[in-house]
């Protein structure tokens, strides 16, 4: 055994490329994610691009039905899986360590673990546009047109095993946060005393690992299905297709609380701050989060309205869904409260976080009237369903995510995004994101149905659409300026220091950027908001307050060590799939490969003998 | 709306000195208040524009109540945006910090308060969803006393299928594309797929139900005279469930006729007849086509479930509409295309040109195998002529 760890020596110090492929560290995963999703997010934002210049106008023939059908799959599946999801776990590894007290996560090395399995994911995934067997069958798949007689071609295969292996990659983070965020509280930080951005973050890990089995069994099902001849959803072999939509949605709503419950956190963390108040309702918002997380498993079959599901589970699941819209409410009508009475400073992330709450609310307005089931039947796979879920993850969750990169990019880096750039870029995404999906609501409501490359000129779908393409111009121009404002800043924003925005949170109270091992001496609290208190008392003493006064010599402090055996492992576990997709024998070697790497993985001690730090 | 705070002014850069400029103007506010309610007006009257497939100009019962329904949750949402959106924009402007403003008040909330706003959302939302409720169950079925006409309705890629076992005077008849109904009649549809998923869709009748293999859903509608201006009326639908390359392409059509002109097509309805020299020798080429598409009207689902297992086995055939109606159809190539001679022989000649991905070229190898259409000029006017001889 000790042969095999042998074989790597084990990797030290930070420098180099090596030093971010074998991190541990919880800030450096941050950002992978962060960096990686993003990239993916111009990608998949591109493809949406290329849709709406083919949409513009009737009869255009800039893209074929085949292209227009992968662009739309591939959007979805990436703005999904590889953007939104990531981009939360990009918070999750920078906040919560740094908010709950901790040094670490519970398992540095499973969180590596986790971003390289999304990154060959991804890769994986996207192979298949260089082998021309792209994913053409919408980002749910139905069956069974996802079988061997109507997909023959390798895409739908890239397609499964591809998210096969970015659930392992949530499933391990999910499990990671949930361990750290249970077990790693800094001493004095009770359950009810968390930052709202922690519980919704611990809510969503146990969505997804609750989630994430449901869609594992029906993609390795399919898999089966489509590679060694099983009939789980092919007809002609006695197969049901609507068990793939009842195991596609069981997770598909869920995830749709995934996706947005991380940014409703970090606009429950953002509100306060900029408002100089503390949350109004502490205990309804995180109650409400739990219950939106309990009630998201009674709700799946409105995506399922159209299939004839009967009266009675019609009438089910209408009332649930409606019913869903109360905590929601409930969420709002609180962050209002908490703006009430507050000294209100409408700073960039400020913005976005009341951008957020503006465009969440139609979003969730235009969700109750397809709860209801006979309204349903006449918008369900229209475009006004396109405008819904676009105003609750473009404008919902996008619109929050913006808003904590604004807000922690100074904490992350130690410079401050610029501001006057910053109000600009809001202001053209938040216009552009209104001219792209608000017109979607009525032409959806004038009968254009989703997924369809091309309309004729006599339904009237035209002028819509083209306004529709025009605020996609708009919008790109507005995360053009995203992208400008975060370079510019990286090498000339203002000095941050270690609390711009006079945050009540932990985090704030150690330096910008921070070190390795986050608090040199593990911090208490008292109650909420402490890093507040900590302020507010030391202010009432007269004396002034620095960032991160040490008693601890930080030599002391031993950090998990750096580790090849993620990334090892990682590949490993992406070859096996694409085995599949090429000669099993690749699958054998990955197989192989994953399987020292776990023997290396188990005998390496978390960290090295004689590291500091 | 614009205005940075000295103490968070970024150093001056490039870029910065650009931003900067746009400071404090209270005018590009107002301009974009005025641009707001420009796009919004301009977004309303588009709204209420009344197209082929508008779901704002129900013709009869079932989509009247689903309208109805949508139109009450509407302004409900419509009253709650104005509501609360009205509260968050004021109080994000009445609360603006102000310079050297002390720390505001300390509140952590009201119970009152927050008993009371999930209280009301929840009866809200309880009476919709009553209501909802008696509508799912009141028009789940047509209304009991009503003499329904059944039809059976089968979804191929990508194209639907129209099986009415008793048309009128228990005459069978098989069609495609254009469903004909009477008007004033409640009509009841039995829908299977023999292929992948579909999802059937008149906006104007009634709302959609998808069309599933190995399943048999109903949907149910009725066209009123009072709501159609001139019979016959035609109703436009389109395949709403993704379905493969052809998807955006599956169109159908609901034609609305008087009873006399429905009774009159029933009683047509048959194989064309050859009585031109013309059409003697259409009928001879249309021996080529024969292996997919029926003429004979009747009796042809044995036909079509053994064109099925030939297609799954990989055998050059496939199911194709029954064209023994042809010539009183007003559309080809589902719904494309409006029907006459010059667009029949535009599809029979290239019909990957008119709705790509469909199966007629790649199967009938006989005809296409070069990538051309092999039948002469000559042929191909015959059979354009038999198919469209109207008697």
């Amino acid at each position: 055994m000790a042969t095999i760890t042998g074989v790597l020596a084990r990797p030290t110090g930070y420098a180099g490329i090596w030093g971010w492929i074998t991190t541990v560290d919880h800030k450096r995963i941050g950002v992978l994610y962060g960096v990686t999703a993003f990239i993916m997010l111009l990608i998949a934002g591109s493809e949406a691009g290329i849709m709406r210049a083919q949409l513009a106008q009737p009869d255009n023939t800039l893209v074929g039905p085949e292209t227009f059908n992968r662009l739309f799959t591939m959007h979805a599946t990436a703005m999904v899986f590889m953007v939104i999801m990531p981009l939360s776990a990009s918070f999750f590894n920078f906040v919560v360590p740094l908010a709950i007290g901790a040094r670490d996560v519970a398992f540095p090395r499973l969180n590596a673990f986790s971003y390289w399995v999304f990154l060959f994911g991804t890769l994986l995934m996207h192979v298949s546009f260089l082998v021309g067997q792209v994913p053409n069958a919408g980002w749910f798949s139905y069956a069974n047109l996802t079988g061997t007689s109507y997909s023959p071609n390798a895409g739908l295969d890239f397609w499964a095993l591809g998210l096969l292996i970015l659930g392992i990659s949530s499933v391990a983070a999910a499990l990671n946060f949930l361990v750290t965020i249970v077990n790693m509280r800094c001493p004095g930080m009770t359950m009810m005393r968390m930052p709202v951005f922690i519980w919704m973050t611990l809510i969503t890990s146990i969505l997804l690992v609750l989630a994430f089995p449901v869609i594992t069994v029906g993609l390795v099902e399919l898999v089966m299905d489509r590679n060694f001849g099983t009939h789980f959803f092919d007809t002609a072999g006695g197969g049901d297709p609507i068990l793939w939509q009842h195991l596609f949605w069981v997770f598909g709503h869920p995830e749709v609380y995934i996706l947005i419950l991380p940014p409703m956190g970090v606009v429950s963390e953002i509100l306060p701050t900029f408002s100089r108040k503390p949350l109004f309702g502490y205990p309804v918002v995180v109650f409400s989060g739990i219950v939106i997380g309990f009630m998201s498993w009674a709700v799946w079959s409105h995506h399922m309205f159209t299939t004839g599901m009967g009266p009675t589970a019609l009438t089910v699941f209408t009332i649930t869904t409606m019913l869903i819209a109360v905590p929601t409410g409930v969420k709002i009508f609180n962050w209002i409260g908490t703006l009430w009475g507050g000294s209100v400073d409408l700073k960039t992330p400020m913005l976005f976080a009341l951008g957020f709450i503006s465009l969440f609310i139609i979003g969730g307005l235009s969700g109750v009237s397809h709860a209801v089931a006979p309204s349903d039947f006449q918008q369900q796979d229209t475009y006004y369903i396109v405008a819904h879920i676009h105003y609750v993850l473009f404008g919902g969750s996008i619109f929050g995510i913006l808003a904590g990169i604004y807000y922690w990019f100074p904490k992350l880096t130690g410079r401050m995004l610029g501001e006057g750039l910053g109000k600009w870029n809001f202001w053209v995404t938040f216009v552009g994101m209104n001219l792209t999906f608000f017109p979607m609501h009525f032409v959806g409501l004038n009968g254009m149905p989703r997924r369809i490359y091309t309309y004729g000129e006599e339904f009237g779908w035209g002028l819509l659409n083209m306004l529709s393409s025009l605020g996609y111009v708009v919008l790109f121009i507005g995360m053009l300026l995203f992208v400008i404002n975060l370079l510019n800043s990286l090498r000339n924003g203002r000095a941050a220091g270690h609390d711009p925005w006079d945050a009540p949170t932990l985090e704030w109270s150690i330096s910008s950027p921070p070190p390795v091992y986050n608090f040199a001496e593990i911090p208490r609290v008292e109650g909420r908001d402490p890093y507040w208190t900590t302020k507010r008392r030391a202010e009432a003493e007269g004396q002034p307050l620095t960032a991160g006064e040490a008693h601890v010599d930080p030599d002391t402090i031993h950090m998990p060590s750096p580790s090849y055996w993620p990334v090892i492992i990682a590949a490993g576990i992406t070859l096996i799939a694409a085995g599949l997709l090429t000669h099993y024998a690749v699958s054998f070697v990955g197989g192989i490969i994953a399987f020292l790497g776990t023997i290396g993985w188990s005998n390496e001690p978390a960290s090295a003998p004689q590291s500091h730090h | 709306m614009f205005e940075v705070r000295d103490s968070l002014k970024p150093q001056v850069g490039p870029l910065t000195r650009f931003s900067s400029r746009i400071r404090s103007g209270g005018h590009y506010y107002r301009r974009f208040a005025k641009f707001a309610i420009l796009a919004g007006v301009l977004l309303l009257l588009l709204a209420c524009s009344t197209g082929k497939q508008s779901t704002w100009d129900p013709v009869g019962p079932v989509a009247e109540r689903q309208l109805l329904l949508f139109n009450v949750l509407l302004w409900v949402m419509v009253a709650v945006f104005i509501i609360v959106e009205g509260v968050l924009v004021y109080a994000a402007i009445r609360y603006r910090r102000r310079p050297g403003q002390e720390l505001p008040n300390q509140t952590h909330g009201n119970m009152t308060l927050e008993i009371t706003w999930t209280i009301i959302p929840t009866i809200l939302i309880m009476a919709l969803g009553i209501w909802s409720v008696i509508t799912i169950y009141e028009f789940d079925e047509p209304p009991a006393s009503a003499d329904i006409l059944h039809v059976n309705v089968t979804g191929h890629q990508w194209w639907f299928e129209f099986e009415y076992e008793d048309a009128g005077g228990g005459k069978r008849i098989v069609t495609a594309n254009e469903l004909r109904v009477p008007v004033d009649r409640a009509v009841r549809l039995t829908l299977e797929s023999d292929d992948v998923l579909h999802s059937f869709w008149i906006p104007k009748l009634a709302g959609k139900i998808d069309v599933v293999p190995t399943r048999t859903n109903h949907l149910w509608f009725q066209a009123d005279s009072d709501k159609i201006d001139s019979l016959p009326a035609t109703f436009y639908g389109q395949c709403a469930e993704f379905c493969g390359i052809a998807h955006a392409l599956m169109k159908f059509r609901v034609r609305v006729l008087s009873q006399e002109g429905y009774d009159a097509w029933v009683r047509n309805y048959g194989p064309p007849p050859a009585n031109t020299e013309q059409a003697k020798q259409g009928q001879r080429v249309f021996g080529n086509c024969v292996m997919c598409h029926s003429i004979d009207g009747e009796n042809d689902s044995q036909a079509q479930a053994s064109r099925k297992q030939a297609f799954l086995s990989g055998g050059a055939l496939v199911p194709a509409p029954n064209l023994t109606d042809l010539r009183t159809r007003e559309s080809l190539a589902a719904g494309l295309l409006d029907l006459n001679k010059e667009t029949l022989k535009r599809w029979v000649r290239n019909p990957e040109d008119v709705k790509p991905g469909n199966y007629m070229k790649s199967r009938a190898a006989h005809l296409y195998g070069t990538g051309e259409l092999s039948l002469s000029d000559s042929d191909l006017d015959a059979v354009v002529a038999y198919l469209l001889n109207l008697q």
